[in-house]
């Protein structure tokens, strides 16, 4: 492109006056040819009078030019001693002489004047005493002007050309850089998570490009998911070996129990810390909208088993078309909590709603169990908060005396113990929110136990 | 209360039924599915805490013959899987509950305690039977709040009546729940630790019903 603006100002104008200059040179060269043809005509005649050795007046070069007077056309002889022949144009002016041994040319200025073009010579004729200088001149003006029409002419049809080719160029822009722009809007759209690949309508190369990078895209999603798989697999296959060490440590004097415990736990922490994060780097780049109700349809089928078995009953209606956009995984936990929670405290019923607000998903979960007081619910938020500190701090928070924190009080609220070992369910489900950007409230049910109402943005957040 | 454990790693199943045991439960233990299976279909249990990865067949897969086959007992999974996704299926095969590993043995222990209480139809920890109460947690007795000293198998063998409370319990039930499938008793000794029962709770709080078994009874005052 920047190769082209270059050929259209520096080497147009260039080119232009390179023309106009050799156009000059070729018309003031044919010029001074026919002047000095002219000459030779002259020299000619004069020496074609052999008897009188005299001067002809009657020099007639057969250009009536040469006899209207102050034409610009004019020739004149002269000798040493002032015997001067002149054409009629030149009636009583006379042409300025100098010294001239060969065919001389020059500019000078005529009886008007005008710009003239003289050629000139000094000669000898034989029989003739004195030497003679013979001198014919032309006006300029024609030629200058016939030079400037070509130079206009030159300069309009350039600048069309020049006008022309910028066009071209950004039309050509305008439309060869059509697929690239669709190419890039395409990559923002994978990048906000709106669309897994890139469209493939696209010409030729461009084609082959976009192949190549869904193809990186694939290896990165493979690469993404076997990182998780793998530290998903080694974090798995360390929990049964927690599982014992912590059960051993139970059984140990108090000091060396402490120790243990300790140490086990940030084996836990760090087993914790890196599955999530494996889990959480697939998820943040690649989420899409997820229908709300195929996603949790393997999580709500289990639960409503379970509630079966538990003679609860479990309301459950979704819209078909409700979607959200958050990854399957990450809703499935969301939900799957608060509804386990639920069934937990329920005497007879769950109640599960949702549906679409102009900007998000509002999802309520109700139960009729003991329900919560404010202080508790406030409590519960509170504890929720809490998680990551515990996350980075000296591990498991959820501390050695499990059976204390929920025995014999079934209205102390959230199940603590829900979800993993050491975290809470309703801090995972807090998380999970504040992740997405969308909000966890708690209220008193309508039913008369606890409602957990959570709303989540329809855009991502930042 | 008697409880299976099955699970294919040796370390954990030792270290856990012995947590367990030690909690004042009966426990036995399974390697495998298959075992496991046997177990269940033979043998009376309480609960059972079935490990999801087992090298026969993933637990879920045995869950579910277990309820197609009209088992109901209450069935704790152990899974180190947390995804939602994986608890899900463990529900949809009929779990009851579920604990991911690690696990805290106290955890393992009260959600077995509440799957009991409720599979008997209760849903306060603490059971009460007029001034007699037990605290299925801390397996406490009181009378009228007063402590009550108990030993390992008297507790044993009044939590389990108090469960089922006001059912009759029959004699052979009462040993199938309460002993070891290895040291299971001659109904004498069940009639000798029932009277030592009597002595200390007050004879009228637990009924012989002849021919039939032993029954709680509600008593407002202390004897």
């Amino acid at each position: 492109m920047i190769a082209s603006l270059v050929l259209v100002l520096l080497v147009l104008p260039l080119a232009g006056v390179g023309l106009a200059y050799n156009f000059r040179d070729a018309v003031t060269g044919s010029f001074d040819q026919r002047l000095s043809s002219l000459l030779q005509v002259i020299l000619v005649r004069l020496e074609q009078d052999p008897v009188s050795r005299r001067l002809d007046e009657s020099l007639d070069l057969g250009d009536p030019r040469f006899s209207r007077v102050f034409s610009g056309w004019y020739w004149q002889v002269t000798d040493t001693r002032d015997t001067t022949l002149v054409s009629r144009s030149l009636w009583d002016q006379r042409l300025p002489v100098i010294q001239a041994q060969g065919v001389t040319l020059r500019n000078a200025q005529g009886p008007r004047g005008e710009p003239l073009r003289i050629a000139e010579r000094d000669v000898r004729l034989p029989g003739y005493p004195r030497r003679l200088h013979v001198s014919v001149a032309a006006s300029r003006e024609e030629l200058n002007s016939e030079v400037a029409r070509f130079e206009w002419l030159l300069g309009l049809s350039l600048l069309t050309l020049g006008v022309l080719l910028l066009a071209g160029l950004a039309l050509q822009i305008q439309w060869g850089l059509a697929p690239l722009r669709r190419l890039h809007a395409n990559l923002r759209a994978i990048e906000s998570g709106e669309h897994k690949r890139l469209e493939t309508r696209l010409p030729g190369e461009l084609r082959e490009l976009a192949q190549a990078m869904n193809e990186v895209l694939e290896r990165d999603e493979r690469m993404i998911s076997r990182s998780r798989d793998a530290a998903g697999n080694l974090a798995h296959a360390l929990k049964t070996p927690v599982s014992v060490l912590k059960t051993l440590a139970d059984r140990l004097p108090e000091a060396p129990r402490h120790q243990v415990r300790e140490e086990v736990a940030r084996i836990d922490t760090a087993v914790r810390h890196h599955l999530a994060r494996a889990s959480a780097a697939g998820s943040a780049i690649l989420s899409g909208r997820v229908g709300l109700k195929a996603t949790l349809a393997p999580v709500v089928d289990g639960l409503a088993r379970l509630a079966e078995r538990r003679g609860i009953r479990f309301e459950y209606a979704l819209d078909e078309s409700l979607n959200v956009r958050m990854d399957p995984q990450d809703l499935q936990e969301l939900v799957g909590n608060l509804l386990d929670n639920a069934l937990r405290w329920a005497e007879t019923r769950v109640a599960v709603k949702a549906d679409a607000t102009s900007d998000g998903l509002r999802l309520s979960i109700e139960d009729d169990g003991p329900g919560m007081t404010p202080q508790q619910r406030e409590r519960a938020l509170k504890r929720g908060a809490r998680l990551d500190e515990r996350h980075l701090g000296a591990g498991n928070g959820f501390d050695s005396s499990p059976t204390s924190g929920f025995d014999s009080s079934p209205t102390s609220g959230f199940d603590s113990s829900s979800g993993t070992g050491s975290g809470l369910g309703l801090a995972i489900v807090e998380d999970l929110v504040t992740l997405y950007g969308g909000q966890l409230q708690l209220e008193a049910s309508s039913l008369g136990g606890l409602c957990a109402r959570v709303w989540l943005p329809s855009t991502a957040s930042a | 209360m008697k409880i299976l454990l099955v699970e294919d790693d040796r370390a954990l199943s030792e270290t856990l039924g012995e947590a367990l045991r030690d909690a004042g439960l009966i426990v036995e233990t399974a390697s495998n599915g298959s075992e496991g299976d046997f177990l269940v279909r033979t043998e009376r249990y309480d609960a059972v805490v079935l490990d999801l990865g087992l090298p026969d067949g993933d637990g879920t897969r045995w869950l579910s013959q277990w309820r197609d086959d009209g088992l109901d007992l209450p069935v704790l999974i152990l899974t180190a899987r947390e995804r939602w996704s994986d608890k899900a299926a463990g529900f949809s095969a009929g779990a009851d509950d579920y604990v991911t590993k690690p696990f805290e043995t106290g955890e393992v222990l009260f959600r077995l305690r509440a799957l009991v209480r409720r599979s008997h139809g209760h849903s306060h920890p603490v059971l009460s039977s007029g001034a007699l109460t037990f605290d299925t947690h801390s397996g406490s007795v009181a009378l009228a709040g007063r402590p009550i000293n108990l030993t390992a198998q008297e507790i044993r063998l009044l939590a389990y009546l108090m469960h089922a409370a006001p059912r009759i319990v029959s004699r052979s039930e009462l040993s199938e729940h309460v002993y070891d499938r290895d040291h299971e008793p001659d109904s004498n000794v069940i009639d000798v630790q029932i009277s030592r029962l009597r002595r200390k709770l007050g004879s009228e709080r637990i009924e012989t019903l002849r021919g039939q078994g032993y029954r709680v009874v509600a008593v407002e005052t202390p004897a």
